[in-house]
């Protein structure tokens, strides 16, 4: 469902639309982390960009062009209602905790919990330990992380974006695995022109409760 | 005195009440000085003549129209005479199609006269008609100049918005989303016989698709724009409504990261609620997009000045809130039904616009679903503001910005002067009262205590008489003393 388009011509391969949303409680450095992949900047007074919230960044993996779309998203307790209308069609979800803070990790699992009910999956699912460079003030336990991660199908990450460790890898291996989904995807639907049915309405305006997007490009929400 | 000069003030003269045309009968300002029958002859010849008027454009238009085609067609020639006999074939086949499909649709008095045009003349307003017109004709007069440029597939995407125009007008009855998906199907075929057959690179695609949008979505807007059959209207009504009940809502309740303080950050905001407001006044979703986008590049803005770095969504959507509640935007609702049912889907799905739409869909729920909770206010006080009983407009005042009216500012100032004096007041009159009743108290209390140790101590009369008595009866046996010396006189 990620394909955008294909090739110009006849030799140039597809090239990959990925949108990826960013979940996370207030101060687990969310901004921080996209700032650092997309501007390779951290606390700087000289960021040039205006804003932290939608940023796009150009891949290329092994020969296959990708555009990746990061979406931030309100981390505020009273916007965590409007979830649902931000991941909406999203391939890919990082959800990030502070690995001093428990709560966040408590969060980041009812985040798993709703996008799984939402999008089943579909969507390809990163938790990012932040801030491992205050290894000493650690209040989530690697273990633990690392179970659940495994335990609801999504990959564990530790990054911190101060010192720059592990984010590049963190994006390359979700690429990686959006790609594979989307391959899948693609043969699952014989590659044919019906591909987006489902994929095509960017958003949706629900009234009550968000409505599951595997009814299938209908609007009558 | 004061009778006279306003008899003098609406004195008019009499010749000047009349009929224009000197009928006798008296005009009227808003027939512009006929009377109503004499109007009403005016109005029916400038009708006839403006109707006479659109009809000569539209016929300029074909003829231009079909110029440019043939022209467009005529440079074509050269490098296509070289290929295959059978390509040959198939273009001038093309040319003939393409030649009917144009007449269908601009030819404006012959004597089969497509439905389309039908309708066009039955409009009511002939000067709203040719508005529509005017503007319509130069959408599609860019839209043929650009494609163009794309030669054959040009050609074959204009005969395609062609079809789908007409075949959306025989739909125009059914239900809205059937319309959504008919369109939806429609930019996304193109685009794929664009990739696949007409073998163009998907940036372009992507600008045809645009074009495409922009072509169709100027005639098709009058009539799916909140049309009647949704209830579109009502649900505008209700988030109109609800934003002006929450008018008291302030920036520290939302935590708005942005100082209205400084001049630069107002300016921006207010900025931010025009392009806001204007995306009412637009046709294209696109359009309609681009204002969206603009807003929220001025908050983006606003924040970066107040903060001093780069925004995040947990500035933004906040921010935003702010603005729309703010700006109260006409048919909020419509505009984003329309822009979802409507707009190319590449833009929605994954780009930037997309992004802001996105939060604008998220502001629209969250002041809907707004309560106490989520302003961190409890729940008195909240219906306290909702009702209008109290309003949180002191806290607000520090906020405004720079060049709001000194004398509203002066009203403020000194209303905010006056509740603190009648706080003052309720301050006296409460210690007052306390004093009276301290005083009461005191009174009490100093009889309470007199009363105690009166029981305490009770004033035994008996004793006293009794003591009396003792000191008296001393007295009686006072009288056994000898009498007291006498003084004696002796002889000397």
């Amino acid at each position: 469902m990620a394909a955008a388009g294909g090739g110009g011509g006849a030799g140039v391969s597809k090239t990959y639309s990925f949108k990826v949303v960013l979940l996370g409680e207030g101060c687990v450095g969310k901004t921080s982390l996209v700032l650092r992949y997309c501007e390779n900047k951290f606390n700087d007074k000289h960021i040039t960009t205006l804003q932290a919230s939608f940023l796009t960044k150009k891949l290329n993996i092994g020969g296959k062009r990708v555009n990746l779309a990061i979406w931030d998203t309100a981390g505020q307790e009273r916007f965590h209602a409007l979830g649902p209308i931000y991941y909406r069609d999203s391939n890919g979800a990082i959800l990030v905790y502070d690995i001093t803070d428990e709560d966040s990790f408590q969060k980041v699992k009812n985040w798993v919990k709703e996008l799984r009910k939402m999008l089943g999956n579909e969507i390809c699912l990163c938790i990012v330990g932040n801030k491992v460079d205050l290894e000493k003030e650690r209040h989530v336990s690697v273990q633990e992380a690392e179970t659940y991660a495994e335990s609801v199908g999504a990959k564990h990450y530790h990054t911190s974006a101060k010192q720059n460790k592990g984010i590049e890898e963190l994006f390359l291996d979700l690429c990686k695995r959006m790609i594979e989904t989307a391959q899948t995807d693609e043969r699952a639907k014989g590659n044919g022109p019906s591909q987006s049915g489902t994929s095509r309405r960017g958003v949706q305006i629900v009234d009550d409760e968000p409505q599951a997007q595997s009814t299938g490009g209908c609007c009558s929400g | 005195m004061s009778l006279k000069t306003e008899r003098r003030g609406i004195h008019v003269d009499q010749s000047e009440l009349l009929c224009k045309k000197g009928c006798g009968y008296y005009g009227n300002p808003a027939w512009q000085g006929f009377c109503s029958k004499c109007w009403r002859e005016e109005y029916q010849k400038a009708r006839q003549k403006q109707i006479q008027d659109d009809w000569e454009l539209a016929e300029r238009l074909q003829r231009e129209e079909e110029e440019a085609y043939a022209s467009s067609q005529g440079a074509q020639a050269g490098p296509q005479s070289l290929t295959f006999s059978k390509f040959e074939e198939k273009k001038s086949n093309e040319k003939t199609r393409k030649v009917t499909t144009v007449k269908k649709f601009f030819t404006a008095s012959t004597k089969s006269l497509p439905k389309k045009d039908i309708k066009e003349a039955k409009s009511p307003s002939p000067s709203l008609s040719r508005q529509y017109s005017l503007e319509t004709d130069r959408v599609s007069k860019d839209f043929i100049e650009f494609l163009k440029t794309y030669q054959k597939a040009g050609h074959d995407v204009y005969k395609m918005s062609k079809i789908f125009l007409e075949a959306m007008y025989h739909k125009r009855e059914s239900n809205i989303d059937e319309q959504s998906e008919f369109t939806q199907d429609f930019y996304q075929n193109t685009a794929e016989k664009l990739q696949m057959y007409w073998k163009v690179s998907p940036d372009k695609v992507e600008k045809v698709t645009d074009q495409i949008e922009r072509f169709i979505m100027t005639r098709l807007y009058k009539h799916v724009f909140c049309p009647e059959t949704t209830d579109d209207e009502k649900k505008d009504l209700t988030v109109q409504k609800r934003i002006r009940a929450l008018h008291w809502v302030t920036p520290q309740m939302l935590c708005v990261p942005v100082n209205e303080d400084i001049a630069e950050v107002s300016d921006m905001v207010v900025k931010a609620i025009t392009d806001i407001i204007e995306m009412d006044s637009k046709r294209i979703p696109r359009d309609k997009l681009a204002c969206i986008t603009r807003c929220s590049k001025h908050i983006f803005n606003a924040i970066k000045i107040t903060k001093n770095e780069p925004a995040s969504a947990d500035d933004f959507l906040p921010t935003l809130i702010y603005i729309v509640l703010k700006a109260n935007p006409p048919r909020l609702q419509s505009n984003i039904q329309y822009i979802t049912r409507f707009c190319n889907p590449s833009r929605l799905m994954t780009g930037e616009d997309g992004y802001y739409f996105t939060n604008l869909c998220c502001a629209v729920a969250f002041i809907e679903k707004l309560d106490a909770q989520s302003l961190n206010l409890s729940e008195e006080e909240f219906s306290r503001y909702m009702s209008g009983q109290a309003s949180p407009k002191k806290q607000d005042l520090e906020n405004w910005p720079a060049d709001t009216c000194p004398g509203v500012k002066q009203m403020h100032r000194n209303l905010d002067l006056l509740t603190q004096l009648s706080k003052r007041q309720e301050h006296i009159v409460n210690g007052a009262k306390k004093l009276e009743k301290d005083l009461i108290d005191w009174t009490d209390d100093v009889t309470k205590e007199v009363k105690d140790i009166v029981e305490k101590y009770p004033l035994n009369i008996k004793t006293a008489s009794q003591a009396l008595a003792a000191l008296e009866s001393e007295n009686i046996e006072d009288d056994k003393l000898p009498p007291p010396l006498q003084p004696q006189v002796y002889a000397g």
